[in-house]
């Protein structure tokens, strides 16, 4: 098992290394360069730049220069902990993704959560009490929550909302907690936000989830070994947990890891509809702006994340399955 | 009702002493169990009957859908969600109880404590009838602490004893491994050990010898015979392999569409098989003689279960089809010798039709 884990470790490096040069080749595909729009921007605002700092920043990152000098200066300086500077915002990419990725993760934690806790019973319910009138029904819902998108959701509940209550729910704090010292007070007021995004984003998840665990249980249910242990004498209850359901959520285990950065990635248009301070509109801007250093840090950040997220997975998978257990 | 008399392998000592049961460890009366679902209903067992003493080993024999699974899935109450019984009486005698295994409630604490510890079940599949995530001891362990109150060390060395007794080779071992760590002669023994983990009165194996090669095969009807030898328990044998029931059983029940159309020991059924469907069935045997390769099939096919013949199921395809009567009248059973009924006009029963 601990080589089994070593050896992903290993292979991972390669995999790490590939993500970053396509991920850099394609944000440097386009023509121009940051520094031109940078400057383009900072003239269209009427301000006067000083040739030394153009130089200073071509030089810097080997702008002009070929493109594997370049990848191999940024990458190095990467290793580094330079992220490099951010052109739209004017701040070094380290401090953005600082300040973001915590309520990124927040947000993706916390419907990941959501996701599993309303998604596996209703799934076994639905398979459990196949063709019932509660089967038929989380079935339409289900369809309707992987139909629908999750901008729309968000801003029907933005609506719903001030309609019942009055709030206007954008952001994670109220206007008044925006620059208050983290506290209790500053928490409550999270809590009281961070609700509807997070039940936003998980709602296509929760609705795959739904049908996923249906579908698996449903698979499982009729096989030898439920009905042998049945014939053994086995609690109707003891028999669907300890058996069936054991092995039907084994699919899902392995998808949880990958499912961190879908999340992350995931909200870019809920995010803009709330307004929450969360990475994936800074993505979104970045790329837009081709604030290179910026665009590519979030990409390896999503990449690294998925890799080891699916790392995560299979060992989860390692430890819950013996049959996984014995191929490793 | 029927009642058949043994074959005198019965171990007396066992056999509790009830009035009606005659002595019978179980006794299926007139089971109709049927399979509803939206293209009709199905009466996979319609109206079987059959008696098993203590330490007796039945078979139970006919071509694949004739309701020989079903029948014993029905004793169980393992039956699948359509699968209903609709009619009939399936009497258990426990201890000094006699139960109805038929109207009891399919998973109730009833049914619960005899599943696995009165009556328990060998499957045909050995590697799915193990969960994959479990091991095997695991579930041997399950079985004997949901029936006896023992620790789980103690648990735990009952199952390596029952592992040692099927013929396992390193019981301490094998006790927690996994199925598919397990070679299918192993799997089998596996099974058995499962089924037997709390020394049932009743075995009933459902085409153990079906999944497995013939070596295998070999040694588990050796393993059968020893242990019922050693542990005295009734067998109830379910295959479509008449060498099986030759090899193992006492007496036969031979079945078609749901139906009895012949019983008695097997010496009867074997050497004056008197139903036109056992003397094919006997007939379409390959046999082993030098020059003689000729098998004889039963002419015709299964009919469609949805639309089943009128009168004897198996005029369609019997070759002493009685105009008039068979396809009008369903046969009664008729005693051709001491214990050998068969259902069929050949026989007699035509008088009592007007």
């Amino acid at each position: 098992m601990l080589i089994y884990i070593l050896r992903r470790l290993l292979v991972m490096i390669p995999v790490t290394i590939l993500i970053s040069i396509i991920g850099f080749i394609i944000i440097q595909a386009p023509p121009g360069d940051f520094v031109s729009s940078y400057i383009a921007g900072l003239e269209a605002q009427g301000d006067i730049i000083e040739p030394e700092l153009i130089d200073s920043l071509r030089a810097r990152y080997g702008l002009g220069e070929p493109i594997y000098v370049q990848y191999f200066k940024w990458v190095s300086s990467f290793i580094e902990g330079d992220l490099g500077y951010s052109m739209i915002y004017r701040e070094p990419v380290v401090d953005i993704i600082a300040q973001r990725l915590p309520s990124s993760f927040t947000i993706s934690l916390l419907s990941l959560i959501l996701v599993f806790v309303i998604g596996i019973p209703i799934g076994i319910l639905s398979a459990t009490k196949q063709y019932s009138l509660a089967d038929y029904s989380f079935t339409v819902v289900g369809f309707l929550g992987v139909a629908t998108p999750n901008f729309l959701l968000a801003l029907v509940g933005l609506w719903l909302l001030f309609k019942w209550t009055g709030t206007v729910a954008i952001g994670l704090y109220s206007p008044e907690m925006q620059n208050a010292p983290f506290g209790l007070a500053k928490f409550l007021d999270l809590v009281g936000h961070i609700w509807l995004p997070a039940l936003i984003v998980g709602t296509a998840g929760t609705a795959e989830l739904i049908r996923t665990m249906r579908a698996n249980l449903l698979d499982e249910l009729p096989k030898q070994y439920v009905t042998v242990a049945r014939a053994r004498g086995v609690k109707p209850t003891k028999l669907l947990y300890k058996y069936p359901l054991r092995i039907a959520i084994n699919p899902v285990i392995s998808t949880v890891g990958w499912l961190l950065p879908v999340l992350v990635e995931g909200e870019v248009l809920v995010s803009l509809v709330l307004g929450l301070p969360t990475i994936a509109p800074v993505l979104l801007d970045s790329l837009m702006q081709q604030d290179m250093f910026l665009a590519t840090s979030i990409i390896m950040i999503l990449g690294i994340l998925t890799l080891v997220g699916t790392l995560l997975s299979d060992i989860l998978l390692a430890i819950v399955d013996p049959r996984i257990r014995g191929a490793v | 009702m029927t009642e058949i008399q043994s074959g005198g392998t019965a171990i007396d000592e066992m056999a509790p002493s009830t009035e009606g049961m005659n002595g019978s460890l179980l006794s299926v009366r007139d089971l109709q169990t049927h399979f509803f679902s939206r293209e009709g209903v199905v009466k996979a067992v319609d109206g079987v009957s059959f008696d098993i003493k203590p330490g007796e080993i039945l078979g139970i024999a006919g071509e694949s859908g004739c309701g020989k699974s079903v029948t014993s899935q029905s004793i169980l109450r393992i039956l699948p969600k359509n699968g209903k019984i609709v009619g009939g009486e399936i009497l258990f005698q426990n201890e000094d109880r006699l139960i109805d295994l038929a109207t009891e409630d399919a998973d109730g604490r009833v049914l619960r404590d005899i599943r696995g510890k009165d009556i328990a079940m060998i499957f045909q599949e050995p590697m799915s009838a193990f969960s994959p995530v479990h091991t095997v001891g695991d579930q041997i362990i399950e079985t004997i602490r949901i029936h006896q109150e023992v620790s789980k060390e103690e648990a735990h060395d009952q199952a390596i004893e029952m592992l040692r007794r099927v013929g396992m080779p390193n019981p301490a071992r094998n006790i927690d491994e996994y199925t598919f760590n397990l070679s299918g002669g192993m799997r089998q023994r596996a099974m058995v050990a499962l089924s037997l983990s709390c020394r049932p009165k009743l075995l009933i194996a459902d085409e153990p010898t079906t999944a497995v090669d013939v070596t295998i095969q070999a040694q588990m009807l050796e393993l059968l015979r020893d242990i019922q030898a050693d542990l005295g328990m009734a067998i109830i044998m379910i295959t479509h392999d008449l060498g099986v029931i030759a090899e193992l059983t006492d007496r036969v029940m031979i079945m078609y569409l749901g139906k009895e159309v012949e019983h008695g020991t097997v010496e009867d059924v074997f050497h004056r098989p008197q139903h036109p469907y056992t003397r094919g069935l006997l007939a379409s045997i390959p046999k082993m003689e030098p020059g003689r390769v000729e098998i004889e099939p039963i002419e015709g096919v299964v009919p469609n279960p949805y639309a089943m013949p009128s009168g004897c199921k198996f005029h369609t395809r019997c070759p002493d089809f009685i105009e008039g009567v068979c396809e009008r009248h369903e046969p009664p059973l008729t005693a051709v010798a001491r214990g050998h009924e068969v259902s069929c006009f050949l026989y007699g029963g035509r008088e009592a039709l007007e």
